[in-house]
């Protein structure tokens, strides 16, 4: 374990060291970083001047949904984005046979897989995330009892787990097919998270809770902040979580096992 | 100018991306998702009663268009035009005896039918689930078209004389980010612009951004009387001119201060 920490810390130092050669990237970021809070929080405004509540759900409430989706979304971008997203595509690791240097290395495949790369920017957009959070909770009024607490940072912690199975079962589809990008298709799902799912019909809330959980990512951790989560949903949120990564990691493992480098 | 050679680079482009179309059908995917969202929350915050004066099957209408609409019109090219200048590919298209222009209509071409032949079905399901109210007249129809063409001629040059300013600074597709999150907020996306607050939607009326994609949609889906459609008519030509005016002087001042970097 303390081998495994090890190499975080080394792998992350790294990260920061490449980043801080592009020095034009940080103001391209931090552009981006803008837009994407910006565009976010005007949306949930001018939904919200139109209309009082929309199926329970009132502005602070809403609020703090995106905030936890800028979380979500940042820690996505820290790690295991980067890191999942070198194997694949026409020129990932999978298809020019770079992940030959990857498997030779005394360390498990999967952690080398989800943690070697890091975007250190991404904790400033962790930052405007909690930033959003901490503004929608004193506006929602509701106390931060200990147990709250608690049942939050279960629900974040479960949500992201799930985020991370997802992402890395679509990942593990790179071994039979190298060119495509099958995290673009969980992209454009995951940004329905931006919204409750009781905002959604009937047919696709059933989806984003049981098919691609994107719902769940978001939505219980708001739910328990608002005070209207049921102890049996943020349960339910824990176990899938474990189920989730326990299959994903089965499926990763079955799917490297396809790998056979591509050396001529 | 050698339009016949234009023509053949277009049909040529046309196939080699037919080819690609899984990768350009993911693309078309991620861009339908956001104008969904707003499809669905806005269409469930009506429910029965209706927004602004728009009903939920209005809503739904709204949003299925402008999901057609925001597709013909966006201009992907404008952001390959950029690289290929800092990346000195576009050197290769200026020794050819045609305008590089054509280079980009013919991606946009190319584009747009592949494009369409993912997003046609999907819209036709979404209006078979959702039931849209949708009846225009044959009026609405007649204005649509021209704002539709004229959009997608703003939105294009638009972007297009934003691209070029990579002839001077290597970050400029930061200004097209900064040019989708306008369009996002004042194009009708988030919200049809009637529905917008005060004084983002004057802002919206005023610039250029909603004539890329809001007016035509707002056009079919009945939402604006004779005189608003006048009025947008003059608004969106008139950027339309500046934009034009902008590309041919930038195009022309950026090409003499050019200096060929690789091949």
């Amino acid at each position: 374990m303390a081998y495994y920490l090890r190499l975080i810390t080394q792998f992350m130092k790294i990260s920061v060291q490449e980043e801080a050669a592009y020095r034009m990237n940080f103001w391209i970021s931090l552009l981006h970083s803008a837009l994407n809070l910006g565009t976010g929080i005007l949306g949930i405004v001018i939904l919200f001047n139109q209309v009082e509540t929309v199926r329970g759900w009132t502005f602070p409430g809403t609020l703090a949904l995106l905030g936890v989706y800028l979380i979500a979304q940042a820690l996505r971008g820290l790690f295991i984005g980067p890191s999942l997203d070198a194997l694949a595509g026409m020129d990932g690791e999978v298809w020019t046979g770079k992940l030959d240097y990857t498997l030779l290395r005394p360390a498990d495949i999967q952690f080398m897989a989800s943690f070697r790369r890091w975007r250190p920017f991404a904790l400033f957009d962790l930052l405007l995330g909690m930033g959003v959070l901490a503004i929608a909770l004193a506006q929602l009024h509701q106390e931060l009892s200990l147990v709250r607490l608690v049942g939050f940072s279960l629900a974040m912690t479960s949500g992201i787990a799930i985020l991370y199975a997802i992402l890395l079962a679509f990942t593990a589809f790179v071994f039979w097919s190298p060119g495509v990008l099958f995290t673009w298709i969980f992209d454009g799902v995951f940004q329905m998270a931006r919204y409750p799912v009781g905002m959604y019909p009937g047919w696709l809330r059933l989806v984003l809770t049981w098919v691609v959980p994107v719902g769940i990512i978001t939505t219980i951790p708001a739910e328990i902040l608002t005070g209207t989560a049921s102890p049996a949903a943020l349960l339910g949120g824990l176990a899938m979580a474990v189920v989730f990564v326990c299959v994903s990691s089965l499926l990763f493992r079955y799917a490297a096992k396809r790998y056979a480098s591509a050396s001529s | 100018m050698n339009h016949r050679g234009g023509i053949a680079l277009i049909k040529a482009t046309w196939t080699s991306w037919l080819q690609y179309r899984s990768f350009f059908f993911l693309l078309a995917f991620g861009w339908m998702i956001p104008p969904l969202i707003y499809l669905l929350v806005w269409s469930t915050a009506a429910g029965e009663a209706s927004i602004g004066g728009l009903s939920r099957g209005e809503f739904v209408a709204y949003y299925l268009v402008l999901i057609l609409v925001n597709q013909i019109t966006y201009s992907q090219t404008n952001w390959t035009v950029g690289d290929m200048i800092r990346e000195g590919s576009m050197n290769r298209l200026l020794l050819r005896p045609i305008h590089p222009l054509y280079d980009a209509l013919a991606s946009e071409v190319a584009g747009k039918v592949v494009y369409l032949v993912f997003d046609i079905p999907v819209v036709a399901v979404l209006a078979l689930v959702l039931h849209p109210e949708f009846h225009p007249t044959m009026i609405e129809i007649a204005a649509f078209l021209p704002a539709l063409v004229f959009a997608w001629m703003l939105r294009f040059f638009w972007g297009y004389w934003l691209a070029l300013l990579a002839f001077w600074a290597s970050r400029a597709s930061a200004l097209l980010a900064i040019q989708d999150a306008l369009i996002f907020l004042l194009a009708g996306q988030v919200a049809p612009v009637a529905l917008l607050p005060g004084a983002i939607k004057t802002a919206a009326v005023v610039l250029p951004f909603r004539y890329m994609v809001g007016f035509p949609v707002e056009i079919l889906t009945g939402q604006l009387g004779a005189a608003e459609i006048s009025s947008g008519f003059t608004v969106q030509l008139a950027w339309l001119g500046v934009s034009l005016a902008l590309t041919a002087l930038i195009w022309r001042s950026g090409l003499r201060q050019h200096t060929a970097v690789g091949g």
